[in-house]
C-alpha cells in the first residue's frame, strides 16, 4: 500500500490502531486542479476510528484543499474519498444521496469561524439540528446548551456571535459542528487568527475532543499541539503528502530534507 | 403673505387627502415590489441558464422602460387586451414591477455581498440549498441592502407623482386640479413640493445615518 510511509512501519508498536483493520477514511489518488493549475497530486492517506492526524506544512502546499476535498466542499477531480461504507468516485455524478451522507457525517471548523452574524449563539447551534436532523427545536436548543456548556460558553447563548470574543466564537463553531454528532471532524487551522491565549482555549477543547475518541483531522501551526495531542503527522509540501508517521518521530527525526527545511523554518519563527 | 396662508389654509385637506393617497400607493408599491426584488435578484442568478436569461429579460424590461410608460401601460394600454385595472390597482401594479426591477438589482449586490464562508458555514452543517438561502444568505443580504432599500422607497414616493398622468387624485393631481381651477398654479405646486419635502427630507437624513451605522458595525 502506497500510503504507508517508510516512517511509520520502522517505528516501535505505540501505533494504536492494528493496521489490518478495515481504514475508517480512505482518499484514494486524489488530485484537484484550479483550472489548469493542479493544487493537489495523487494524494492517498488511510485513517482508523479514533485517530487524531495533525496535516502540516508550508502554506500554499494544499493542505486546505485536502480537507475540502475530504468533504466535497471543493469536489475532488480525481480520485476517491471513503468513509465507513460511502464512496464517492471524482467524476462519477455520485448520487447526492451519498454525497449528503458523507457530509452529514464530517464535521468542519474553519480558521475564520464563520458564524451566521444575524443568528444568536444558540440559533447557531441549533439550527442545522432543526433543518436536517428533524429534532424539536426544543430537543435541538437543550442539546446545544449542552455542547455550549461542554465548550464553557453556556452563558453566552442569547448574545449575538460578534459580541463574543475571537476563542469564544471559535468554541461556538466548535460546538454548532459537534451538534450534528459527527464521526469525523476536520479543522483548518482553527487558532491561526487567535492571539495565542485565546488560541489556548480553543486547542484545550480541542484536545478534550481528542481524549474522548473523536477522529479528528487537523491541519495546524501549533508544531507543540500537533506532537502532543496527534497520533499521526502527515507533512505535506506542494500538493502532495512527503512524510507521515508517528507525530513524536516525525517531529523529532524527520527523513525528507524538505521536511527538515520546513520544522526548522517553523521552529525558528 | 397673510392671503397666500389663507390660501393654503383652504387647500390643505383636499391636498392632504392627496397627499394620504400617494403614500398608500407607495406603501402598495412597495409591499409588492420589494419581495419581486427579491424573486428576480434570485431568478437572474439561478444556476439554470433558461430560466436566468428570462428573468434578465423582465428586469432589463422593468429598468428599461421609463415608469410613465409602464404606468399608461397597465392603465391604457392593457384594457385593449380585455385587461381592466382602476387607476389605483394600475398604478400599484406598474410601480411595483418597476420596484422589482430596481431593487433586484441592489438586492442581487447585497446577495454578492454576503462572505463567501457563510455559504460554506451552511453547506458543511448539511443545510440544502433553499434553506441556506432561507436562514442564511437573503437576511444577510436584506440587511446589506436596506439603506439603498430605503433610499429607493423614498425615490418611489417622488415618483408616484407621475401617478396624476393616470387620473389618480393623489397629490399632485389634486394640486394641478386646483391649479386648473384657481389659476394660482405657483402657491398650489409649492405647498405640493413642501408637503412632499417634509416626508423626503428627514427619510434622506434618516437613511444616511443608518448607511453610516451599518458601514461602520460591518466593518468591525
Ligand atoms: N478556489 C481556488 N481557486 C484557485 N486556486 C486555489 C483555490 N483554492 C486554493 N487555490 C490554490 O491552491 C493552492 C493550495 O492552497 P491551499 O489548499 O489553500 O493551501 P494551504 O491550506 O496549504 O495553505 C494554492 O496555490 C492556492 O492558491
Ligand atoms: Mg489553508
Amino acid at each position: 500500500m502506497s500510503s504507508v510511509s517508510p516512517v511509520s512501519t520502522a517505528a516501535p508498536s505505540v501505533i494504536k490502531v492494528q493496521k489490518t483493520e478495515q481504514a475508517f477514511l480512505s482518499l484514494k489518488g486524489l488530485h484537484k486542479s484550479f483550472g489548469p493549475y493542479e493544487v493537489l497530486h495523487d494524494v492517498s492517506l488511510e485513517m482508523h476510528k479514533g485517530e487524531v492526524l495533525a496535516i502540516i506544512g508550508p502554506s500554499g502546499s494544499g493542505k486546505s484543499t485536502l480537507l475540502r476535498c475530504i468533504n466535497q466542499l471543493s469536489p475532488p477531480t480525481a480520485g476517491s474519498v471513503s468513509m465507513d461504507g460511502v464512496t464517492i468516485e471524482a467524476g462519477c455524478s455520485s448520487s447526492r444521496n451519498d454525497l449528503v451522507k458523507l457530509r452529514r457525517r464530517i464535521g468542519m471548523v474553519f480558521q475564520s469561524f464563520n458564524l451566521f452574524p444575524h443568528l444568536t449563539v444558540l440559533q447557531n447551534v441549533s439550527l442545522a439540528q432543526v433543518r436536517t436532523m428533524g429534532r424539536s427545536k426544543r430537543d435541538a436548543d437543550k442539546k446545544s446548551l449542552e455542547l455550549l456548556d461542554r465548550v464553557g460558553l453556556a452563558n453566552k447563548a442569547e448574545l449575538y456571535p460578534a459580541r463574543c470574543s475571537g476563542g469564544q466564537q471559535q468554541r461556538i463553531a466548535i460546538a454548532r459542528a459537534l451538534a450534528l454528532e459527527p464521526e469525523l471532524m476536520l479543522f483548518d487551522e482553527p487558532t491561526s487568527a487567535l492571539d495565542p491565549e485565546l488560541g489556548l482555549e480553543v486547542l484545550a477543547v480541542m484536545k478534550e475532543l481528542a481524549n474522548e475518541g473523536m477522529s479528528m483531522i487537523m491541519v495546524t501551526h501549533e508544531m507543540h499541539f500537533a506532537e502532543t495531542v496527534s497520533d499521526r503527522v502527515v507533512v505535506m509540501a506542494e500538493g502532495r503528502i512527503l512524510e507521515q508517521g508517528i507525530s513524536r518521530e516525525v517531529m523529532r527525526n524527520p527523513q525528507h530534507e524538505r521536511v527538515v527545511q520546513f520544522l526548522r523554518a517553523v521552529r525558528d519563527r | 403673505m397673510n392671503e397666500l396662508l389663507g390660501l393654503w389654509w383652504e387647500w390643505f385637506p383636499d391636498l392632504l387627502q392627496g397627499f394620504f393617497l400617494s403614500l398608500q400607493v407607495t406603501g402598495v408599491c412597495l409591499l409588492l415590489g420589494i419581495p419581486l426584488g427579491l424573486v428576480f435578484a434570485l431568478g437572474v442568478s439561478a444556476p439554470n441558464k433558461a430560466v436566468r436569461l428570462i428573468f434578465l429579460f423582465v428586469v432589463e424590461l422593468g429598468r428599461g422602460a421609463p415608469a410613465l410608460i409602464l404606468l399608461q401601460y397597465f392603465y391604457y394600454g392593457l384594457p385593449s387586451a380585455g385587461i381592466t385595472f382602476s387607476s389605483f390597482t394600475a398604478a400599484a401594479l406598474a410601480l411595483a414591477y418597476c420596484t422589482g426591477a430596481y431593487t433586484s438589482e441592489i438586492i442581487r449586490g447585497g446577495l454578492e455581498a454576503v462572505a463567501s464562508g457563510q455559504r460554506e458555514a451552511a453547506d458543511v452543517i448539511g443545510l440544502n440549498k433553499l434553506d441556506a438561502l432561507r436562514f442564511i444568505i437573503v437576511p444577510q443580504a436584506l440587511r446589506i441592502a436596506i439603506p439603498s432599500l430605503l433610499g429607493f422607497s423614498i425615490i418611489m414616493f417622488q415618483a408616484s407623482s407621475l401617478c396624476f398622468t393616470i387620473a389618480l387624485p393623489e397629490l399632485v393631481s389634486r394640486a394641478s386640479a386646483i391649479g386648473s381651477n384657481t389659476f394660482q398654479y405657483m402657491p398650489v405646486l409649492a405647498l405640493a413640493g413642501i408637503m412632499y419635502a417634509v416626508v423626503c427630507i428627514p427619510a434622506t437624513i434618516i437613511v444616511t445615518s443608518l448607511e453610516k451605522k451599518l458601514g461602520a458595525s460591518s466593518q468591525t
